[in-house]
């Protein structure tokens, strides 16, 4: 009995250790706000910078405005809505596929989703809804309402040889658990900020990144079949996600790990 | 007759300023073909000469104990000086004590820049300690260091 | 090379220290790292040196190596003296160099 109760100390003995040091390997406060304050240098910008130049040689926010028939004044509110059903698409698209319908109107090789222009000219554009809060309204339509449930459905589907979903990660219940010495984030949470500061500079990639883009990265990673981009299952998932963070600024470039 | 003086002044700092990056040391020395391997040791001697390095708390540097993604670990140094032109910080030198190339920047500073600061990212290839020298005008060199924990954070 | 300046504080008067950010879109290739497909080393690629320049006169020259992250950023600190001409010249080890100019313009 004794000898068990010896056995029990020293296994939380060596439990708490094991804790202490998995405490000492994440960032402090202050080695937060060192990284936090990278965002006033973000090496993205230039990126923006020369989108906005690409943006205007495509079709201009005048141009960009009239296809999809709103008011160039009331266009950064419009902008801070998306994913959004677009009648001239006629189903809910991400602003990269705005880009590409513009493209399209404007009677120009159309950008594909994957190129790097694209990410730049995304990134230009939804930073002309800067300081907006992200309004999508999932309940705008039934179009956005078969959109929710479907993106739900993709997050929570389990697939690949491992039996991951996106829940498996970024369920609510194990936020804060760390995977590789990295806490998982709550998707949901204010400071996260999924929505809002998405197209984002990766500094594990060294370059700007999409949304969706970074949902395929993460799906390779969990070695599950990449969803193709502009998809609507891709596209559903977007608005899932986005709906999580309502409400949130928009930053353009966001800055992540 | 204020404005006059302070101009004079500066024209001074900045004829100075010229002088000073005329002085290559062989710590600037880079090769054409192949990596800038250089070891600690060789490194130092070649910013100092052979002269003594003192740790010094004039010297501060800024860097975050663990670093989640050894791609981009911010640092900044700043060196306590007044900046005139009889007394300043000739060069801020950063180095990474275990990378292949252990030279990150050699920062060749003047009394034009006010306060002695020098901000960057620098790759890290491991944990190590991240090593910042000061010239000082008159001659001697200042340093301070920071261990910096690098780990493989995360998914993707 | 793709570059940016910035003066932090935006708002300044002669004889202020202002901080200068400079920010360089570049590879900053190591040559250790190989290419996936071939396995043959990328040869070495980075800035190797920044000239920091107000009307015409060097500030501060710096020396860098690969070890400085993509698309680098260098911050110094400046001792605004009058108005005038900040300019930045960065060159690469292959000789290709920029040169990014800002204007200075204290108030009060």
């Amino acid at each position: 009995m004794r000898r068990l109760t010896v056995c029990a100390a020293l296994l939380s003995a060596a439990l708490c250790g094991v804790l202490n040091a998995e405490e000492k390997m994440s960032m402090s406060d202050a080695d937060k706000a060192m990284y936090a304050e990278l965002l006033e240098n973000n090496p993205a910008e230039m990126d923006v910078a020369e989108g906005e130049q690409l943006f205007g040689d495509l079709i201009g926010a005048e141009g960009y405005a009239k296809m999809l028939g709103v008011n160039e004044k009331d266009l950064a509110a419009y902008l801070a809505g998306f994913p959004r059903y677009v009648e001239p698409a006629k189903k809910v698209v991400t602003l990269s596929q705005t880009i590409q319908m513009a493209a399209a109107t404007a009677k120009k090789p159309v950008p594909k989703l994957e190129s790097k222009e694209m990410v730049k000219m995304t990134a230009y554009v939804k930073s002309l809804a800067n300081g907006e809060k992200t309004s999508i309204d999932v309940k705008a339509n039934k179009h956005m309402e078969q959109m929710l449930k479907l993106g739900q459905q993709v997050f929570e589907e389990r697939r690949g040889g491992r039996g991951l979903s996106c829940n498996s990660c970024h369920s609510a219940d194990i936020v804060g658990q760390r995977l590789r010495m990295q806490p998982l984030p709550d998707l949901g949470a204010k400071e996260t900020a999924a929505a809002g500061t998405w197209p984002a500079y990766r500094m594990t990639q060294s370059q700007m990144v999409t949304l969706d883009k970074r949902f395929q990265q993460c799906m390779n990673n969990a070695l599950l079949a990449k969803i193709p981009l502009g998809s609507r299952e891709m596209v559903a998932l977007e608005v899932f996600i986005t709906n999580k963070t309502k409400g949130n600024e928009i930053q353009i470039p966001g800055l992540k790990r | 007759m204020e404005r006059r003086s302070f101009l004079k002044g500066f024209g001074v700092a900045a004829a100075c300023a010229v002088a000073l990056p005329h002085v290559a040391s062989a710590a600037d020395e880079k090769k054409v073909v192949g990596p800038n391997e250089m070891n600690y040791e060789t490194a130092v001697a070649a910013i100092t000469g052979g002269k003594a390095v003192t740790p010094s708390a004039k010297v501060k540097m800024e860097a975050p104990e663990i670093a989640e993604n050894g791609a981009v670990v911010p640092v900044k140094v700043t060196v306590t000086s007044p900046m005139t032109q009889k007394e300043y910080v000739k060069a801020i030198h950063v180095l990474a004590s275990k990378n292949g190339n252990v030279r990150c920047a050699n920062i060749y500073l003047t009394p034009a820049n006010g306060e002695a600061f020098f901000g960057t990212r620098i790759k890290l290839g491991g944990t190590q300690d991240v090593v910042a020298i000061a010239e000082m005008s008159d001659g001697t060199f200042l340093s301070t260091k920071q261990n910096v924990k690098v780990t493989i954070g995360g998914c993707g | 090379m793709k570059t940016l300046i910035k003066i932090k504080p935006k708002t300044y008067a002669a004889g202020d220290i202002v901080k200068v950010d400079f920010m360089a879109m570049h590879p900053m290739e190591t040559g250790m790292r190989k290419n996936k497909d071939t396995g043959a080393l990328i040869p070495a690629h980075y800035i190797d040196e920044v000239k920091f320049m107000f009307n015409d006169q060097l500030i501060t020259k710096m020396v860098i190596w690969e070890s400085l992250s993509v698309n680098p950023l260098m911050s110094i600190n400046f001792k605004v003296p009058s108005a005038g001409t900040l300019k930045v010249i960065a060159k690469d080890n292959k000789g290709q160099s920029v040169e990014t100019t800002t204007a200075i313009n204290p108030k009060g």
